[in-house]
């Protein structure tokens, strides 16, 4: 209780410290004048009085220091002189401030940016109640080379009366929609997603409900609409729920907002609108058994991935044991949620950059360091002064720790500034691949990183140079008079191991940024096997009234004329959809000369017009082209890619073979291949193309197409109003949406690697230039330092030659050094992250032979510039200067 | 420094401010250093900058108060007045004192006449 109120008493009185000095100052000024007053009633003169009133009071600045250590808490004490004096000192070496703290806050602001993406994209859990338990099911078969395939309905009803590991398994699925209103038709997504999705997730509507698994609700068609779609459509008016949106045609009502940002797995859509799980009434012609999901499950709380993949795979087996014998391959993969949310390449290569930020801001704070080691030299007078004057070493080493970690935390401000102003940067031009961009944000996790990641700064930095003060003897006469001849052996150690790790870490740096930028080389030498340049790609949907065919291929037909007749249009065609994002494995039986053979396949099947492979470039190898023979009532026929013919008719030509999609007593009609076109890798460069079929658009029309024009402009985009104007003319009410280049488009699967390129590659120089800066700032203090042991030399006959070597050679053994440790680690770290690379090896011998190389010569031109300086030393009056 | 004069024992002179205090009521610095020199009969060297910061101790352990106040010559002073935890802790140190004192006293008559 009394120490308590103690305590109070002293908290108080730090608050009014100024005040409690003044009170004192008071008294004590009352006392000798109480005190003179008396004497001089005794009859001293007033002079002798204030003596004497002197004398029996005691030394006052002593008898106030002991006040105020009784009012004070002595270490806080200490430690606001510590700062104000680290303040006065670094104000004073302001230079020396100013590099630090730059360096120092530019190393913290990258570092915590990159934390920041690391925290949103990997750390944090998803948004999702107990994320951990959340599995994405995937239907598997390696001899498709398939991993992570989307199941069929059936099969994932096997899968839920059959297992026990899962509290729930729920389907969903991204699919595209006509949403027709008074301002137009647009298309717009939408996620099908089972009833049972959102409580599965955990997820609740923000506003309204969500679906329940009635079947009579159904018919209805509710439907779910996004927070975005909620604000830029209703304008967040609560009038929404309730309201009716026109799909497909057919009126949809609202029944529910969904929270801002929601998302399952990947699919961000607009609407979400239910599709019946089980024993609704089977909507379409068997749709439901031939379309596949994704399927997600929450594991009982119990349970874990191991236990859940092993059932799994026993129920995988069951399964395939009804199935015809050449699909017999197929398993169930359970994968984490979050996996799929992040790939695994992703995660990797933030983790990379993640760690090449580290290293960044550990090269830095390693020059800054060197540069407080060489300023503490100079500085050594001032130390020994005040150790003469008492100071013990804990009590200076505190003061050099305070400076430090001031300084870091004066960065850290700066540099938290600087993170900021990247994490906006990071979301107006990161990668749109990356998911969970839009919830980078300076939240208490990234602040704590970069506070802990400040202080650490600080305390690297102090930390050297007081070790450097407790080594030398602090009251050495030498240092007293200010003759200093090479700045103690310990921290001219301390310097050259700090530049020897520079380079290690610049080097492990550079080679994986040389690595990336040669996978980046080889992936843009691919040939996609087509021309992207000047072509423009236009999504084009029919209205919903067009239901027969002939009515689709008639447009399609007016508009490609429409098209290739406008100015600056070279050709013109139409494929149902370009991009491939998900291929289905399908059973196909194939003629072949030694049999009818049924096998499974990945397959993946488009309607071209006749002109599309001349409008893309993509070569026809064999074979013919489609005609405007090959209408709707001539017999079917198709155009394979070379994936596809070596693949069904290894060694012989396909050309006139026929195949059809479905097991061999299918009664599914025969195609009879045409022609051999060259591969597309429409998946992006990295990616092989797969079995490709074609067949001619007039034969099967979609309700929806690509329509990629080639014009003669280098910037197809100019043309784009033009072409739209070109098909409102034919049809007014078809909706036309996605209108962008196809290289561009083509681009966005370039788009991740060139973002980790770029960035490690920025990352790699800004280290290559600190390692130069520490190497040249090094070399040129130990040519000030030694400037008398030049002189010396010289004049007992060194030549300049010499010295220069002597210089120089210091740098580059150092350098040398670094390079031999920074390669092994770069070949150990190199196959850390060999799954970003493509078509290099990690230990790929010209990255690492250049690599070397650059550092060497960046090393010989760092030491170069300062060894020119000793070479001009005069040793006469090196000699008499000291 | 009078050789004559003894110093303050170690720790005593708190004990001595609230017993002034205790004895003539509430009192300025300067006045409290007076009274302790005078009772000892100006055996006691007490320095009397050691003075204040034995007062603050004090008043942080709760056991005097002080606020501003004039002297008889008219200054502005800070007077300081024993409180209740202050008398409480005055009776238990002095009842500490005396039997401390009286211990001492009986080791010293055993050194005086060894029985």
């Amino acid at each position: 209780m009394t120490r308590l109120r103690a305590v109070l008493f002293r908290l108080r009185a730090l608050v009014r410290s100024r005040q409690m000095d003044r009170e004192i100052d008071e008294e004590i000024a009352s006392h000798l004048a109480e005190a003179t007053e008396e004497y001089v009633q005794q009859g001293l003169s007033p002079e002798e009085a204030r003596w004497a009133a002197q004398r029996s009071f005691g030394g006052v600045t002593q008898s106030k220091e002991v006040y105020r250590q009784v009012w004070s808490f002595g270490w806080l004490e200490d430690f606001s002189r510590d700062v104000r004096h680290a303040a006065r000192t670094l104000r004073r070496g302001s230079a020396f401030a100013t590099a630090s703290a730059a360096t120092l806050a530019l190393a913290i602001g990258s570092s915590t940016a990159m934390f920041s993406v690391l925290n949103a994209v990997v750390l944090r859990p998803l948004p999702y109640q107990s994320p951990e338990q959340l599995a994405m099911l995937w239907t598997e078969d390696p001899t498709q080379n398939v991993r992570e395939g989307r199941s069929a309905r059936r099969d994932v009803e096997q899968w839920r009366t059959g297992s026990r590991s899962f509290a729930g398994i729920a389907t969903f699925d991204g699919m595209s929609v006509t949403l027709s209103g008074a301002e137009g038709a647009e298309q717009i997504g939408v996620g099908s997603i089972s009833p049972n999705l959102l409580p599965l997730l955990g997820v609740l509507p923000a506003q309204g409900r969500g679906f329940s698994t009635e079947v009579a609700e159904q018919q209805q068609r509710p439907v779910l609409i996004s927070h975005q779609f909620w604000q830029a459509r209703f304008g967040g008016s609560s009038d929404a729920i309730g309201s009716t949106l026109v799909l497909d045609g057919r009126p949809s009502q609202v029944i529910g907002i969904l929270p801002a940002g929601f998302q399952v797995a990947r699919l961000d859509a607009a609407l979400w609108t239910p599709h019946a799980m089980s024993d609704g009434p089977r909507t379409g012609q068997n749709a439901a058994d031939t379309q596949t999901w994704f399927v997600v499950g929450r594991l009982r709380p119990t349970v874990t991935f191991e236990q859940a993949q092993a059932e799994m795979s026993a129920i995988a087996s069951r399964l395939n044991d009804r199935l015809p014998a050449a699909e017999r391959n197929r398993g169930i993969s359970v994968l984490p949620l979050s996996l799929q949310m992040v790939g695994t390449q992703s995660r990797l290569a933030l983790w990379m950059l993640g760690g090449a930020v580290f290293f960044l801001f550990l090269i830095a704070a390693a020059n800054v360091t060197s540069l407080s080691l060489a300023r503490s030299v100079t500085r050594a007078r001032e130390m020994a002064v005040r150790a003469a004057l008492g100071a013990g070493v804990g009590r200076i080493v505190r003061q050099l720790l305070t400076e430090s970690v001031m300084l870091a935390v004066v960065s850290g401000v700066i540099g938290t500034l600087l993170a900021l102003v990247c994490i906006r940067l990071v979301r107006a031009f990161g990668p749109g691949t990356l998911p969970r961009l839009n919830e980078i944000a300076l939240d208490v996790r990234v602040l704590g990183w970069a506070l802990a990641i400040s202080l650490l700064g600080g305390i690297l930095v102090g930390l050297a140079p007081a070790i450097a003060t407790l080594r030398r003897d602090l009251r050495s006469s030498g240092e007293l008079s200010g003759r200093s001849a090479s700045g103690g052996a310990t921290t001219r150690g301390i310097r050259r191991a700090l530049v020897v790790a520079e380079f290690a870490l610049a080097i492990v740096l550079l080679v994986g940024a040389g690595l990336l930028v040669r996978s980046w080389w080889h992936v843009t030498r691919i040939d996609p096997g087509f021309r992207p340049e000047q072509v423009l790609v236009m999504e084009l949907s029919t209205p919903t009234t067009f239901n027969a065919p002939t009515q689709r291929t008639d447009l399609y037909a007016r508009v490609l004329d429409e098209i290739q007749a406008a100015p600056g249009v070279e050709n013109a065609g139409i494929i149902g959809d370009l991009f491939i994002d998900n291929t289905r494995d399908q059973v196909v039986t194939v003629e072949r000369d030694e049999g009818t053979v049924s096998e499974g396949l990945r397959l993946r099947r488009d309607e071209v017009s006749t002109d599309f492979f001349n409008a893309i470039g993509t070569p026809l190898l064999r074979g013919r082209s489609f005609s405007a023979g090959d209408s709707p009532n001539a017999p079917l026929v198709a155009i394979v890619n070379e994936a596809m013919a070596r693949r069904s008719w290894p060694g012989r030509d396909s050309v006139g073979r026929r195949f059809k999609l479905g097991p061999r007593n299918s009664n599914r009609p025969w195609f009879t291949v045409v022609g051999v076109v060259a591969d597309m890798r429409r998946q992006g460069l990295e990616r092989e193309a797969v079995p490709q079929m074609f067949v001619p658009l007039a034969q099967d029309p979609p309700r929806a197409v690509d329509i990629l024009i080639r014009t003669s402009s280098d910037d197809p985009l100019a043309m784009a109003g033009a072409l739209r104007t070109a098909v409102r003319r034919v049809e007014k009410d078809a909706p036309i949406y996605g209108v962008a280049p196809l290289e561009q488009q083509f681009g966005v699967y370039l788009t991740q690697r060139r973002f980790q390129t770029f960035l490690l590659t920025g990352f790699s120089v800004v280290a290559l230039l600190l390692a130069a800066v520490g190497i040249y700032g090094l070399v040129q203090y130990s040519v000030a330092t030694r400037t008398r042991e030049i002189g010396l030399r010289q004049s007992i006959g060194a030549q300049a030659g010499d010295i220069f070597r002597m210089i120089v050679g210091e740098g580059l053994m150092l350098s040398l050094t670094g390079l031999a440790l920074g390669l092994m680690g770069a070949w150990w770290l190199g196959r850390a992250v060999s799954g970003l690379l493509f078509g290099v090896t990690p230990g790929d011998p010209l990255t690492f032979v250049t690599v070397s190389l650059l550092l060497t010569a960046v090393a010989i031109v760092a030491s170069y510039v300062p060894a020119r300086r000793a070479m001009a030393v005069d040793p006469i009056v090196a000699l008499r200067v000291t | 420094m009078t050789p004559d004069k003894s110093d303050v024992l170690y720790g005593t002179l708190g004990l001595l401010v609230i017993k002034t205090l205790e004895a003539l009521g509430p009192l300025h610095g300067y006045l409290i250093a007076r009274r302790i020199e005078q009772i000892s009969g100006d055996q006691l060297a007490l320095n009397q900058g050691t003075l204040y910061p034995a007062l603050l101790k004090l008043e942080q352990m709760g056991w005097i108060s002080s606020k501003w106040g004039t002297s008889e010559s008219g200054r502005r002073v800070r007077i300081y007045t024993l409180t209740r935890a202050g008398r409480k802790q005055l009776e238990k140190e002095e009842a500490q004192w005396q039997r401390a004192a009286s211990i001492v006293e009986r080791f010293l008559k055993i050194a005086e006449n060894p029985s």
